[in-house]
């Protein structure tokens, strides 16, 4: 699915259609998910920034999806136009007057760094391994997916409910995504270095430099560095 | 045929920075209104004395210049208590309706800025219906017996009407006296007026320019907005006033009846207090190690220093971009000497920043760089590390990401400096910034341009001037004046940046045209 890539960055979406049913207190299952999905911004983080290689996510139900679909832009329309004799009523009754989705769906919408040929079974092996538990919470209610029972079975799972993606946004610069949080991390410590060394002479700011790249460990990604998810000091 | 205005619709102030005009001194009056049918009437008498736009003088379609001006504002709540039809009421801005209290998490006025810390009036506004800011007076005058002279016309006219309007008391004057208006007038130097405010700076410069304002023609470099030919245009009426094209070729959004909208516009009226100890202790720290850095001598060091915070120099305004050191300022204040007052105006405001793409000059964090960036958000990373250069291929004109957030500034100093060494004088500035659109205009800047830098490139790094600049230990404000990415020179980083300019009040008005401040009198405001 080429559609999905740029660049580096893998756009994922998915749409699972949820079990039309309630639980025993009368909440249906899609209303369960969306309770579930809402108090995850209770958590101290999202689950999600637990997942390697995440970009950005987004969840929400998606109740409906209603289509009207008259007029048409349909073969009898044409016919309509050249013969006098399919009458306007005729073409109205050949067409549904609108048209509705038939289940709720979990949408899962996800920008992350998939390599140049956007490998998705290692970004959704990483998910299932990082955050199983979290997963089943939510998509446990959704039709099919008592097949899934380990990592492969989800990959498979998610890639009959995907969706290509032929036009996205890519707000990244292309670099995994502990490549990106290092650089930020080195931005920001870098940037109080030069106010902490500004006016020193040569020599001790070579000193000092000496001191700070020690510290800060440019090519060591996994510390110090900002960890994923982090949104405050 | 070029476009028109009806001058004698337009509210003077609109048009007018009455200080620039020979009215130093002012007062700004806030009503609340007690009985709906007397308070019209009190607007109907108001509006008899309203000062329109008509251009002053002897000649044929002018008028002799007044002695006091006297313009009219109304909030979203005054307008509701003059029994505005629902349905007119409905098609105000949203940000309108809400008021500029209620806006504060969009404008950052957190902190010493926030609401609790304002002025007494403006802590009952929106919480009590009898404390509510309805009406706006502003009275400008020639000299201050001539603003008496206005304000007990003023106050005559609130008797006459005492069952409808009440004046409001508890804004904040000297020593922490309050007072019944807000008093604002020129910084005095030596005895004479000046157009600076009290930390030194020369105010009011480059105000933008409007198709049909009076001599825009003459005045439109660089006030109007840059065209790819390197000529200027004046910006479209409709960023300024309600019922005309804007720059997007569409009639901004406003109430209906067009008539109550049209050649109306929007206000906001915000009292900021400046931190003058704070300002010049900082001023002075990094003065010393800016010298060095710079290898200036001390007061050549301080004056640039200051000049980088701003983009202009304090003494007489000349923009960075054209007088980058001490040296070009010489030959530039030699010049300036030399030119008249439309010479002078060329001067100050007909510059591009399309020399000064990586900030060498003046900095991306400067404060007319943030407030009016003309050009030079169209820049992408250039070869060399650090350097921005114009992308002309992104946009179709120059100004595509400046021309529909510009502001017309109104206003003046209050109070005075008393000791340099205090912050906690009476001393600061009421702007008055006249927009179509609060929202997309003035919250726009003041969100993300003073408050936040990454359109400039310049990540979290906030407008120095009036950045609302953390206090918290942990995130610092930090600016960062560039240089020239070709030389050896290292930028200069200005740490640790305080809180110098702090919100006190204010609020978001509508100014209505003179025909709809009859109308509103008349009671005869019909949406239908």
């Amino acid at each position: 699915m080429a559609g999905n890539i740029s660049g580096n960055a893998y756009a994922l979406t998915i749409l699972s259609p949820i079990k039309n049913a309630y639980t025993a207190d009368e909440i249906a299952y899609a209303d369960l998910i969306r309770d579930r999905l809402q108090g995850w911004n209770f958590e101290h983080n999202s689950p999600m920034a637990k997942v390697p290689n995440t970009y950005l996510c987004r969840f929400f139900v998606l109740d409906d999806v209603y289509t009207e679909s008259q007029p048409t832009g349909g073969g009898l329309d044409t016919v309509r136009d050249l013969s006098p004799f399919v009458t306007d009523a005729m073409r109205r009754a050949a067409v549904p007057a609108e048209d509705h989705l038939q289940s709720r769906y979990l949408v899962f919408s996800c920008n992350f760094h998939g390599g140049p040929k956007g490998d998705l079974d290692a970004y959704l092996r990483g998910m299932w391994q990082a955050i199983s538990d979290r997963i089943k919470e939510i998509w446990s209610y959704c039709y099919g997916f008592e097949q899934v029972n380990d990592a492969d079975s989800f990959i498979a799972y998610m890639k009959k409910c995907q969706l290509t993606a032929s036009l996205f946004f890519n707000g990244s610069n292309d670099e995994a995504l502990a490549e990106q949080l290092k650089a930020l991390y080195l931005k920001q410590e870098f940037a109080k270095f030069v106010i902490d060394n500004q006016g020193l002479d040569a020599a001790a700011i070579k000193v000092n430099m000496q001191a700070f790249m020690q510290r800060v460990a440019p090519n060591n990604l996994t510390a110090p560095t900002w960890s994923a998810g982090k949104y405050r000091l | 045929m070029t476009k028109q205005l009806d001058l004698t619709d337009i509210q003077g102030n609109v048009i007018r920075a009455y200080g620039r005009f020979g009215y130093p001194v002012a007062r700004y009056v806030f009503l609340n209104i007690r009985h709906s049918a007397i308070a019209r009437d009190f607007v109907a008498a108001v509006t008899k004395r309203v000062t329109s736009s008509v251009e002053w003088g002897n000649g044929a379609g002018q008028i002799a210049q007044p002695n006091w001006t006297v313009n009219i504002a109304f909030a979203y709540q005054g307008l509701k208590e003059l029994e505005l039809p629902r349905s007119s009421l409905n098609g105000f801005s949203p940000e309108f309706v809400q008021g500029m209290k209620h806006r504060r998490d969009i404008l950052g006025d957190d902190g010493p800025s926030s609401p609790e810390n304002w002025d007494p009036i403006w802590q009952g506004n929106r919480e009590t219906r009898e404390q509510d800011v309805h009406i706006l007076i502003s009275l400008n005058a020639r000299l201050p017996q001539l603003l008496e002279e206005s304000y007990q016309w003023l106050q005559d006219l609130v008797k006459a009407h005492a069952q409808g309007v009440v004046i409001l008391g508890g804004n904040r004057g000297d020593d922490g006296a309050l007072l019944d208006y807000q008093d604002v007038k020129v910084v005095m130097e030596n005895g004479h007026p000046t157009s600076k405010e009290h930390f030194g700076y020369t105010d009011g410069i480059g105000d933008p320019v409007f198709e049909g304002a009076p001599n825009y023609d003459l005045n439109v470099h660089g006030r109007g907005k840059q065209m790819d030919d390197g000529t200027w245009a004046p910006l479209a009426t409709g960023e300024f006033l309600l019922g005309h094209v804007d720059e997007a070729h569409e009639y901004p959004p406003a109430p209906q009846p067009i008539l109550l909208s049209r050649n109306g516009t929007y206000m906001v009226y915000r009292k900021l207090h400046e931190n003058v100890a704070t300002f010049d202790q900082y001023l002075e720290k990094h003065a010393q190690s800016f010298a060095a850095h710079k290898n200036l001598p001390l007061d050549d060091a301080r004056e640039l220093l200051a000049a980088k915070f701003v983009g202009r120099w304090r003494d007489n305004g000349a923009p960075l971009v054209k007088a980058p050191d001490p040296a070009s300022k010489a030959k530039f204040d030699m010049q300036f000497l030399g030119a008249d007052q439309q010479g002078k105006d060329k001067l100050l405001s007909d510059f591009t920043y399309d020399d000064d793409m990586s900030g060498a000059k003046c900095p991306f964090s400067a404060h007319i760089r943030r407030i009016n960036p003309r050009a030079s958000l169209q820049m992408v990373k250039g070869a060399c590390p650090g350097s921005m250069i114009y992308n002309k291929e992104a946009f179709d004109t120059p100004g595509a990401l400046t021309n529909r957030r510009r502001v017309l500034r109104r206003g003046l100093p209050y109070g005075e400096v008393k000791d340099r060494s205090r912050n906690d004088g009476n001393h600061g500035i009421i702007i008055m910034m006249i927009n179509a659109d609060i929202n997309r205009q003035f919250e726009f800047v003041q969100q993300q341009w003073i408050n936040y830098g990454n359109d400039f490139q310049a990540g979290s790094d906030k407008e120095i001037l009036l950045g609302n600049h953390s206090a918290d230990e942990k995130t610092p404000s930090k600016a960062v004046l560039q240089v020239d990415p070709n030389s050896d020179e290292a930028p200069y980083f200005l740490s640790k940046i305080p809180r110098l300019v702090e919100t006190r009040g204010g609020e978001y008005f509508f100014v209505p045209s003179l025909t709809a401040l009859r109308m509103i009198a008349k009671g005869v405001i019909d949406p239908t």
